[in-house]
């Protein structure tokens, strides 16, 4: 279209046109580059490979692979300095997945990366890194599930034999026209975390692309637009706030722009500060409350469901003529998958309530359980005493998945793949989960049980107006939101019920002494007049 | 004459290249995303009048946007992206207020662009979520 | 035969009615806030409360100022001479049209009860809602004054409500007794116009 753009005059016109009202268009400095790099001579060739764009890409960029290399997005690796233990992807077991390392094909999928399909993977070399992945503007780039974290680059069938043809990416096209990271690229893999659209988060998925204002009032297409990195400050590929690292309480003011600070750039208060309401009572619930905790009235706002329940045991049921089942619910969720087990989901959730300090802490395979009790696969450390937390809102996820029985730790599997030791294929846990826990270098005593898991989001995503805040009543009402929360007293809430009991039944009583002896006075002087 | 063609398609591309990246020739998705989801759901809403990108493919939508027809022939898609139109609904509909100024052509193309990009066979098929 | 004194100076009757009124309003909202019933909202209920608290005090800056200028603050002079002659005719004497054992006079416009219950809802029911009700509002700047390890909120409350209780236990009494007057209406009269009148 460019190139025909110097020969067709009537194109031209059209441009003009476009252009006179380009200046009352501009959305944002987004948009805005002194680069094209359709222009890039080293962009103008049909690449095989996305590895082949990235070379291209570190001929000028030539820190940018560096950089993605220091990050979580790339190592998939956090340590951590509480608990002094690696967490981060690779290590850290959620609900939604057994464990990266024999399901890596698959995985990869969210791995800024190419190639990453088994421990032999090379972190170290550069052309390794997919930068397209988050600067692809097209809306065209797709990695394939189950090949390793690249995309397809020419129509195949895939997975071999299974009749599915999977279309090509046209990199050249994509590489012609990257830019800044949009919702649609952080979305592509944030929206989808745990397997599908808001599966994961409850305040992560697809309706936040191109949200409503009640969506999500930051991210409102028709309004603010924030992209992600707007409050996910990024610089050298270090993108700011993380779920590893949150920031539970900020009690500084708004965050000056080019003010040399290590703060958090991501929380609420870095732009709202901590004293944004007209009212001062309202501020001053800041001291107890995380700005969420009022200000997400509900997550999974968007029409899309979050998964709420994920029992692994119940997988492996077949129908009539053998063949694994799959069931979906009135709405179309997968509510039975013979590979995964059986989900429940919930939208417009109530969240669950807990005091957070900003202490996390995660389960490894490395970490003894107590099978007894629901085992939490991570922990909000918080409480109403330390003066450093806040009561934040969680969407609470629980699961039944595997565990080892003599060495009680939680349990890794091979779920994914065409091959013998995938549960997916031979809907054997026992093979599975030696091959889990084999791919993970740690031992598996061959005897495996199934455990209630749950493990806590943080809602933080999803901001509505300010109208559908929460009211007073949410929490200060016979019904309250807070009920459950230990260490605080909230009026209109929690009464004081013998006192209530004895105070009211005093002025019941005393009510009733002076009707009674008011009585005794009309009856007697009604006498006394007759007298 | 060519050269004189060539010099102001020159500065055109250039002037293009600063405020649009050189996007703003082909359709911008993103914006037919916004506009889709906000001016032609607003009525297109709710059981049978919903019509998903992702149900129909890229060649329906390609025929569709090429014959320019709405309710079966009885108005034109045109008019529905029009000025006129988004002049009309601007006060109760914030999408066609905010793209008041996008030239119908330009705005035609972006729709499409996204129709294409979510149809059932195209690169992202998409829902009317 | 039946005289009339002068007893309420203007200032009084104005203090007195404005107090009424307020702490009836404090009474409603305050119950509302408490959880008791909906009535105005909780969020209205508690802007109100919080309005009426400090208008209440306002009020109060002023009576305390005119009571201590005008030497009004010796009517509340506690005695305990005759309190049992007045418990008694409350009890017995009122129904057998016993004369009135206390004679209200300029200088004695409370009769010994009055002036002890009166006293008692200024020294005790009265500031413990005032200064419950200010460490109330206040809250949020508990632990900016390094307040916060001494005090608890539920405490607060509780004395709040107690505090609330007796001064509804007060006002049910109070305004039952302004009938028992010469005549059932002549101390609330007296009230409006400043004149009671005395057997």
């Amino acid at each position: 279209m460019r190139k025909e753009l110097l020969t067709m005059p009537m194109h031209c016109l059209f441009a003009w046109g476009v252009l006179a009202c380009a200046v009352g268009l501009l959305q944002g400095a987004a948009l805005a580059s002194t680069a094209d790099h359709s222009q890039f001579k080293g962009l103008q060739q049909d690449f095989k490979s996305g590895s082949a764009v990235t070379k291209i890409c570190l001929e000028c960029h030539t820190k940018a692979a560096g950089e993605v290399m220091a990050s979580k997005h790339w190592s998939w690796e956090w340590p951590d300095p509480h608990s002094k233990k690696m967490l981060g992807k690779q290590n850290v077991l959620t609900s939604f997945s057994l464990g990266i390392q024999s399901n890596n094909p698959v995985c990869s999928v969210c791995h800024v990366g190419y190639g990453w399909k088994d421990n032999n993977f090379d972190f170290t070399a550069q052309e390794n890194v997919d930068c397209l992945v988050c600067h692809d503007t097209t809306g065209t780039y797709r990695k394939q599930s189950g090949m390793a974290g690249h995309p397809p680059v020419v129509a195949m069938e895939f997975p071999p034999g299974s009749g599915n043809v999977v279309k090509p990416v046209d990199l050249k096209e994509v590489a012609q026209n990257v830019g800044k990271s949009s919702r649609d690229n952080c979305g592509a893999c944030h929206f989808y975390g745990g397997g599908g659209d808001g599966v994961k988060h409850g305040d992560l998925d697809s309706s936040l692309a191109a949200p409503e204002k009640d969506v999500d009032v930051h991210m409102n297409a028709l309004g603010l637009d924030f992209s992600c990195t707007e409050c996910h400050k990024t610089t050298r590929h270090q993108v700011a706030g993380s779920r590893y690292a949150l920031t539970a309480t900020d009690v500084h003011g708004a965050l000056m722009r080019g003010s040399k600070d290590d703060r958090n750039p991501s929380t609420c208060q870095a732009c709202h500060g901590n004293a944004s309401h007209k009212l001062a009572r309202l501020n001053r619930h800041a001291d107890k409350l995380a700005c969420q905790t009022c200000h997400i009235p509900q997550y999974a706002r968007g029409g899309i469901a979050t998964k709420l329940t994920w029992d692994w045991s119940a997988a492996g049921r077949k129908d009539k003529d053998g063949q694994p089942l799959v069931e979906k619910d009135a709405n179309g969720h997968v509510v039975y998958d013979a590979k995964k087990g059986s989900f429940t989901y919930g939208e417009n959730m109530v969240p669950d309530y807990f005091w957070f300090n900003g202490k996390v802490d995660h389960l490894t395979v490395s970490d003894k359980i107590d099978p007894t009790n629901s085992v939490p696969l991570n922990r909000f450390y918080g409480s109403p005493a330390d003066g450093a937390s806040r009561i934040w809102p969680f969407k609470v996820m629980r699961a039944t998945q595997p565990y080892d029985k003599v060495h009680m730790t939680m349990l890794k599997a091979h779920t994914t793949g065409n091959d013998e030791d995938s549960y997916g294929k031979s809907f054997d846990w026992h093979k599975a989960v030696t091959r889990g826990m084999q791919d993970a270098g740690k031992p598996f005593s061959g005897q495996m049980g199934f455990v209630e898991t749950e493990m806590s989001w943080p809602i933080t995503h999803m901001v509505a107006p300010k109208e559908q805040a929460l009211s007073c009543v949410a929490c200060h009402g016979a019904e309250s939101r807070l009920a459950k929360v230990p260490g605080i007293h909230l009026p209109g809430h929690h009464a004081h019920g013998w006192l209530d009991k004895l105070g009211w039944g005093l002025a019941w009583l005393t009510l009733l002494g002076v009707i009674v002896h008011g009585a005794g006075r009309a009856f007697t002087s009604r006498k006394g007049a007759r007298k | 004459m060519k050269s004189h063609f060539s010099i102001l398609s020159g500065i055109t591309l250039g002037l293009l290249a600063l405020s649009f990246a050189g996007e703003a020739a082909d359709g911008d998705w993103k914006r037919g995303r916004v506009y889709y989801r906000f001016v032609c759901t607003d009525c297109h809403k709710g059981g049978s009048s919903e019509i998903p990108p992702n149900s129909r493919s890229m060649a329906e939508w390609k025929a569709y946007f090429q014959a320019d027809k709405h309710e079966k022939g009885k108005t034109s898609l045109k008019y529905y992206v029009s000025k006129a139109f988004r002049e009309s609904i601007k006060a109760k509909n914030q999408a066609a207020a905010k793209f008041i100024d996008v030239p119908e052509d330009q705005l035609m193309k972006d729709i499409e662009a996204f129709a294409i990009r979510g149809a059932k066979d195209g690169d992202a098929p998409a829902t009317c979520n | 035969m039946s005289e009339r004194i002068y007893v309420f100076p203007l200032f009084e009757r104005f203090w007195h009615w404005a107090q009424a009124i307020l702490i009836m309003l404090l009474l409603v909202t305050g119950f509302e806030a408490h959880g008791t019933y909906r009535l105005l909202g909780f969020e209205r209920a508690v802007d109100t409360h919080t309005a009426g608290a400090w208008a209440l005090i306002g009020l109060w800056v002023f009576a305390i100022f005119w009571h201590f200028t005008t030497g009004e603050w010796k009517q509340y002079i506690p005695t305990l001479q005759k309190v049992d002659a007045m418990i008694k005719y409350y009890v017995f004497g009122i129904f057998t049209n016993a004369p009135h054992p206390f004679r209200l006079t300029r200088l004695h416009k409370h009769n010994p009860l009055q002036r002890l219950a009166y006293l008692g809802v200024m020294l005790f029911i009265g500031p413990l809602l005032w200064f419950t009700g200010w460490l109330y509002i206040f809250y949020g700047y508990w632990a900016a004054w390094g307040w916060e390890q001494y005090l608890s909120l539920q405490w607060i409350s509780f004395f709040h409500t107690t505090g609330a209780f007796l001064m509804l236990l007060f006002l049910i009494v109070h305004v039952y007794l302004i009938t028992t007057g010469h005549t059932v209406l002549s101390h609330f009269k007296a009230m409006i116009t400043g004149w009671e009148e005395v057997d």
